[in-house]
């Protein structure tokens, strides 16, 4: 796991809140702990193996969204648009199956599709030079649209047992395979991000994507593939989300936005370049943990949106201050400091 | 109007380092006072308490006998203060009247006085013979110009007091007559000027005081009239360093020709034809925008050429991005370190390799025994100065930064054959400057082709074996070491 955050400073000022910023994973395990502990007061049935189960189950389906956003993000780029990839992936895997067509290949073309659409995604911001941003507010309408347009905003009931069966397998009662799936990805993704040539290549094109050209990387290709892999994992999360519920269901969820806030409370940065899937895990589990216990005490669905903004928003300041503290080291000539100590 | 500004007793701390420690000076109204060091002297601190970007920890700013009592630039603009800074504060979008008279706009009723704010700025212009229209968005113009804009914004206030830090890093030579013009009129003004930049010659042109700071100390005040260069060097140095360059182990084996470009045409640069030879130093001389980085950045493939032929070693080659031309064994230090060569953010180790990730991975994965191997190699060659190579590249001097972008390309899992080094001492103390000349005719040594690009004339001269000089996108001369002299290599910059 890459995680810079952990490293000692020697610039910038060693106040509490600094402190707090440098040691992020550590205070957002606190934090999940805490928040755990709160509700389990609150509601005795709260850790009750029913409600884990439901819990674990769409922390699953923002896992693997969050995975693809996540990782477009420490390339310097975003995804707006998987909960709309996932939706219109759901539906589209009950159609096909419902043709009749086997549920592996179903599953199968529906990936190939989501890894399609990324590419739309990646010829928009990196061959026509457009804004992630705005491109994927744009994706998010189509593919949301067209999933109520094949549908006519009815749900598609798949009647396959075998297909249900993915999501029915479960350990210990509570764990789905589902769960073990995302953390397989995590695993995979943050192997990926540590230990190979293109997880290298991603920090360092976040970090800097005009030092990564000059250093003989291509930023574009790094974030084609990424919008790509985004596209792909959210409709393969869409084919689970099918399987779980047994039929794919056309009306949009936040589940797009809840993978972008995961990542960024996780500590992958909005401006690229740092972050890890550790931290990412951490993230997920305290915001589904969160959203979840809301629900478990009898707050409102309406409410719950309300709270769904305001973490992302809180997400988004720790953030900011995180880069505005870096950016103040900068400015402070955190060079010239270096160098007096040096001489 | 104020007599003078002194620094009383000025401490100032940062975690870990003390960078000014008990400073004191008096800067007299109607002089023109430079402040010297190496980077990390404390020079920059000392602007920012000045400007009231930071508190002093200890001491106070004495103007005219009365301490200073602001404690935010907005205060020390108020208190008649001026500090133009390296980075420049200009909203590319606006017109350079507005972004000059940003702070007050003159108005009409509600309106902007569009007419008065023209008049206003073209006597601005006027004074600083700049022929710009004054509707033209200010992103449009030229790095220099803006450069310039940034100064007018600070002169236009007619602050008593004017510090510049590096203003003619950016600036060609007439530029900078016509600044240094403007800067005398200020003085004879009455106005207390402090001048900050790393250009020898600029400093004896223009200031009449120095001082001196090192690590964070006052070491001297100078008359500049009665100090030669050599003493400013050894007092910023606090050391003799001799003669530079006749200390240099040079090369003294130059080979074949290494690369060789033909009737090269881009966008910015035309009919170039030259060739470097393995071993060969290639200094590239002239003013800012003859074209020598449009030039390098054509030759890696940075950027698209529009027709002419480059050879490697006798070999045709046709590279499309700068991935091929470092698969050939091409290599290019940038210009702007920061922006183009580093990832600031990474740990050294990570600049270092970043070229090399092919090389350094076993199967799928990264070797990172061997990546480390690499680094601790570059950190040990160049003697990168650092606790370890897991510490962030922002956290290093300028120099050290420099020398990891040249560990980058120099590390055993390269194949570099061309070296390109775009303005590879901007902004380097000359401690650091000293070893890096060694560390390019070690390159040549080695049998590289170097290809060296500097706007210091007398770094040029006396480090390349030959030096072509460019004006406006074309050569427009070639000389040998020993044929090169400043005056000439000045005359063919400024060709026509």
């Amino acid at each position: 796991m890459e995680n810079s955050s952990k490293e000692k400073k020697v610039h910038g000022t060693q106040s509490l809140g600094s402190y707090i910023l440098n040691h992020k994973v550590t205070l957002l395990i606190v934090v999940t702990i805490v928040v755990i502990v709160f509700f389990r007061l609150m509601n005795p049935n709260y850790l009750g193996w029913q409600n884990v189960l439901i819990l674990l189950t769409i922390t699953s389906f923002v896992g693997l969204l969050g995975l693809g956003v996540g990782l477009l993000l420490i390339s310097g780029q975003i995804d707006l648009s998987t909960g709309a990839i996932a939706v219109m992936a759901a539906v589209l895997v009950a159609m096909l199956i419902s043709s009749g067509i086997p549920w592996p290949i179903a599953a199968l073309i529906t990936i190939l599709f989501g890894a399609a659409a990324g590419g739309i995604t990646a010829i928009l911001v990196n061959g026509l030079g457009m804004m992630s941003f705005i491109a994927t507010i744009g994706m998010m309408s189509v593919w949301g649209g067209l999933a109520l347009v094949l549908t006519r905003g009815n749900p598609v009931t798949i009647n396959n047992p075998g297909f249900w069966a993915i999501a029915d397998i479960r350990f210990f009662q509570s764990i789905p395979l589902l769960f073990i799936i995302m953390l397989f990805f995590v695993a995979l993704y943050g192997f990926i991000l540590s230990q190979t040539r293109f997880g290298r290549s991603v920090y360092i094109v976040g970090g800097n994507p005009t030092a990564a050209r000059l250093a003989g990387i291509n930023p574009k290709k790094i974030q084609s593939i990424l919008f790509i892999n985004s596209g792909a994992i959210s409709a393969f999360c869409g084919v689970l989300f099918a399987s779980n519920f047994r039929r794919g269901d056309p009306v949009a969820i936040t589940l797009g936005m809840d993978a972008v806030t995961a990542a960024v409370l996780g500590g992958i940065s909005f401006s690229g370049g740092a972050g890890g899937t550790g931290g990412f895990l951490v993230g997920l589990l305290l915001l589904n943990f969160f959203n979840n216990g809301l629900m478990m005490i009898g707050i409102g669905p309406y409410w719950q949106t309300i709270a769904r903004g305001a973490i992302l928003i809180a997400a988004l300041m720790l953030d900011f201050f995180r880069e505005r503290q870096r950016a103040k080291a900068l400015r402070a000539g955190a060079a010239e400091i270096a160098a007096a100590k040096s001489q | 109007m104020p007599n003078y500004v002194e620094f009383n007793k000025i401490s100032k701390g940062f975690p870990g380092v003390q960078a000014l420690d008990d400073v004191s000076f008096r800067v007299q109204g109607g002089r023109i006072c430079a402040l010297m060091g190496e980077n990390g002297a404390g020079k920059s601190t000392m602007l920012k308490i000045l400007s009231g970007d930071y508190q002093a920890d200890e001491g106070t700013i004495i103007i005219d006998g009365m301490p200073a009592s602001y404690h935010s630039p907005h205060g020390a603009l108020k208190a008649s203060i001026s500090v133009i800074y390296q980075e420049r504060q200009l909203v590319p979008g606006l017109s350079v009247m507005e972004n000059i008279f940003i702070e007050d706009l003159p108005k009409k009723g509600i309106r902007i006085d569009k007419a008065a704010l023209r008049k206003m700025t073209q006597h601005i212009l006027d004074e600083f013979e700049l022929d710009v229209n004054p509707s033209e968005p200010v992103g449009r113009l030229s790095v220099a110009h803006q450069q310039m804009i940034e100064i007018m914004k600070a002169y236009r206030r007619d602050s008593e007091i004017i510090a510049f830090d590096e203003p003619t890093a950016p600036l060609s030579e007439s530029e900078i007559n016509t600044l240094f013009k403007v800067i005398r009129r200020l003085k004879e003004a009455g106005k207390v000027i402090i001048y900050v930049s790393h250009r020898m010659s600029e400093i004896f042109q223009i200031s009449d005081d120095i001082v001196v700071l090192k690590d964070g100390k006052l070491v001297c005040e100078l008359n500049a009239d009665e100090t030669t260069e050599q003493e400013l060097i050894t007092a910023m140095v606090g050391r003799d360093i001799g003669d530079t360059y006749a200390e240099l182990c040079r090369n003294e084996n130059i080979g074949e020709v290494m690369l060789e470009v033909r009737n090269l045409e881009t966008d910015d640069v035309h009919d170039i034809n030259l060739e470097v030879r393995a071993g060969e130093i290639v200094g590239f001389a002239g003013l800012i925008g003859a074209g020598r980085t449009e030039l390098a950045r054509a030759i890696f493939a940075a950027d698209p050429i529009s027709s002419g032929e480059i050879f490697l070693n006798g070999q045709k080659v046709n590279f499309k991005s700068p991935k091929d031309a470092i698969a050939a064994g091409m290599a290019l230090c940038p210009e702007d370190r920061k922006e183009q060569g580093l990832v600031l953010d990474r740990t050294i180790n990570n600049n270092i390799t970043s070229a090399v990730l092919e090389k350094v991975k076993t199967g799928l994965f990264l070797d990172k025994k061997k990546e480390r191997k690499l680094s601790h190699a570059a950190v040990e060659k160049y003697s990168i100065k650092t606790p370890s190579i897991e510490k962030k590249v922002v956290e290093l001097s300028g120099g050290n930064q420099q020398k990891v972008i040249l560990g980058r390309w120099t590390s055993e899992a390269m194949v570099t054959k061309v070296l390109i080094l775009d303005e590879p001492t901007k902004g380097i103390d000359v401690g650091a400057k000293a070893e890096i000349y060694q560390a390019i005719c070690d390159f040549a040594k080695a049998g590289l082709a170097v290809i060296f690009i500097s706007s210091e004339l007398t770094e040029v001269i006396n480090l390349a074996d030959r030096i072509i000089v460019m004006a406006q996108g074309r050569i427009t001369g070639s000389l040998s070491r020993q044929e090169a002299t400043e005056e000439k290599v000045l005359k063919l910059a400024m060709h026509h």
